[in-house]
């Protein structure tokens, strides 16, 4: 039995923890609602974005720039992977999810191909992969805690088309953690490079539940009906200055839209998962001062009952004499 | 006949209406383009946008992006964009000073000299727009509808 001294010094030391855990959640709270409003405000150009160069090479005779062919010929040896995670810790089962994903993705390429994949990491909890793991990593990029730009994701989107172009990599995937509600993240792989129409599920360009385009051929094909054609007769698209040069330009952008866009929904994610963290553990601070209250006053109540039954025995005692 | 128009960039939608004729900078100079227009994607420089609805013009000011134009629908996918009345013509000039005074003072690599050459064009057009826009006031605004 712990003395009642013993108990209220636990008390205290949760009671001051409860505080610092409370304080991190109203934190995260407040960052969590602007990472979400960047989420879901970069989604719809996300999409669009998207829609159009996936409409582009539904629509392309020929093939007009290195990044966005009809058929790749060359045949997949090796896979480079950019893998966002968090900077800081205490945002409960984020990185590990997001680790344990890379990891078995790791493992099945590696099974498939019989090379490793290597990583291009963003954040410093991303450096465990390669701490712990032992994985190749090719760059680490500096994850900033207030991202307002598309020109953070810049030189990492250039690194990525360059080697991808250099044919380094056959090809890239990202992997990040897909917003989907406040307690819902979801940690994704999804392909980047080549620029592809493949099943539903590889697209990085559906993200989230709620957006307003589903982007698979079907949706092309609407597309396609609705504003390409009219009655037997098919649109091609004209580019102006030239397809070549329109395709330069829109096409690394639209790379970099997507990892930014993964970079966003990362963040909102982490955000959403370390409140939870934060508000599970002030709750169950709650609850453990509530128990120990509890057990302290029991402790109380029996010292105090043992010195009367003492006192009155010793006085019994006496009085027998 | 009208043909609907989005513009929008990775921070928000800026606009979303139905419009009669749209006037962009494209890199090969400035096109208008009317209802019927055939599909075409052009890369977009920057400078002013003219959407016209019912008569009435609608001022933009954007840096750059991309025109996609379907059978009566128009969508620009911008770096940057802004709403003539959305702009503070005194911030936008000293932008546009700021950016002038960098690129005189020091030399720079090629890179480095296109950003800054862009970014002056940029305030120009905000400039531009912001004062056409004063210099039609009394036009009522138009929704966002």
């Amino acid at each position: 039995m712990p003395s009642t001294q013993d108990i209220r010094r636990r008390i205290k030391s949760v009671q001051s923890t409860k505080k610092i855990t409370k304080a991190m959640e109203l934190v995260a709270t407040s960052k969590m609602k602007k990472a979400i409003a960047a989420a879901l405000a970069t989604r719809p150009y996300a999409n669009l974005s998207w829609a159009t160069v996936l409409s582009l090479a539904a629509n392309l005779q020929e093939d007009l720039h290195p990044l966005l062919k009809k058929v790749y010929k060359r045949d997949v040896k090796k896979i480079g992977l950019v893998v966002i995670s968090s900077n800081r810790g205490l945002c409960g089962g984020y990185n590990a999810q997001l680790t344990n994903k890379v990891l078995s993705f790791l493992k099945d390429s590696k099974a498939k191909l019989d090379q490793d994949a290597e990583l291009y990491l963003m954040g410093k909890k991303s450096q465990e992969l390669v701490f712990k793991y032992g994985t190749t990593a090719v760059a680490e990029f500096e994850k900033l805690d207030i991202i307002s730009d598309t020109q953070e994701i810049r030189p990492l989107s250039k690194m990525i088309v360059k080697d991808f172009m250099r044919k380094k990599y056959d090809k890239i995937l990202v992997a990040y953690t897909d917003f989907v509600s406040t307690i819902k993240q979801v940690p994704r792989i999804k392909q980047l490079l080549p620029i592809k129409m493949e099943k539903k599920e590889e697209y990085l360009g559906i993200v989230g539940e709620d957006t307003r385009l589903g982007l698979d051929e079907k949706f092309v094909q609407e597309k396609q009906d609705k504003y390409l054609k009219t009655d037997k007769y098919q649109y091609g698209y004209k580019f102006e200055p030239n397809p070549r040069k329109v395709l330069n330009a829109m096409l690394p952008r639209l790379i970099e839209i997507q990892l930014y866009q993964a970079l966003l929904e990362s963040n909102a994610s982490e955000q959403s998962a370390r409140m939870i963290a934060m508000k599970n553990a002030s709750d169950a601070a709650s609850d453990m001062i509530y128990d120990l209250s509890l057990a302290y006053n029991k402790a109380r109540q029996t010292s105090i009952t043992r010195e009367i039954a003492e006192i009155s025995a010793g006085a019994m005692a006496q009085n027998d004499n | 006949m009208k043909i609907t128009f989005e513009i929008i960039t990775p921070e928000r939608e800026v606009l979303k209406t139905e419009i009669s004729q749209l006037t962009v900078p494209t890199s090969d100079g400035q096109i208008t383009i009317l209802p019927h227009h055939i599909p075409l994607v052009a890369t977009l420089m920057p400078g002013e946008i003219v959407a016209k609805k019912n008569g009435e013009e609608i001022l933009m000011a954007i840096s750059g992006g991309f025109l996609e134009v379907l059978k009566n629908k128009i969508v620009i996918l911008a770096d940057t964009a802004e709403r003539a009345e959305e702009i503070d013509e005194k911030r936008a000039e000293e932008a546009r000073k700021r950016a002038q005074e960098l690129k005189d003072k020091k030399s720079f690599d090629r890179v480095e000299f296109a950003t800054l050459q862009v970014k002056i064009e940029k305030e120009l057009a905000r400039l531009r727009v912001a004062r056409r826009h004063r210099g039609s006031r009394g036009v009522p605004n138009i929704g966002n509808d």
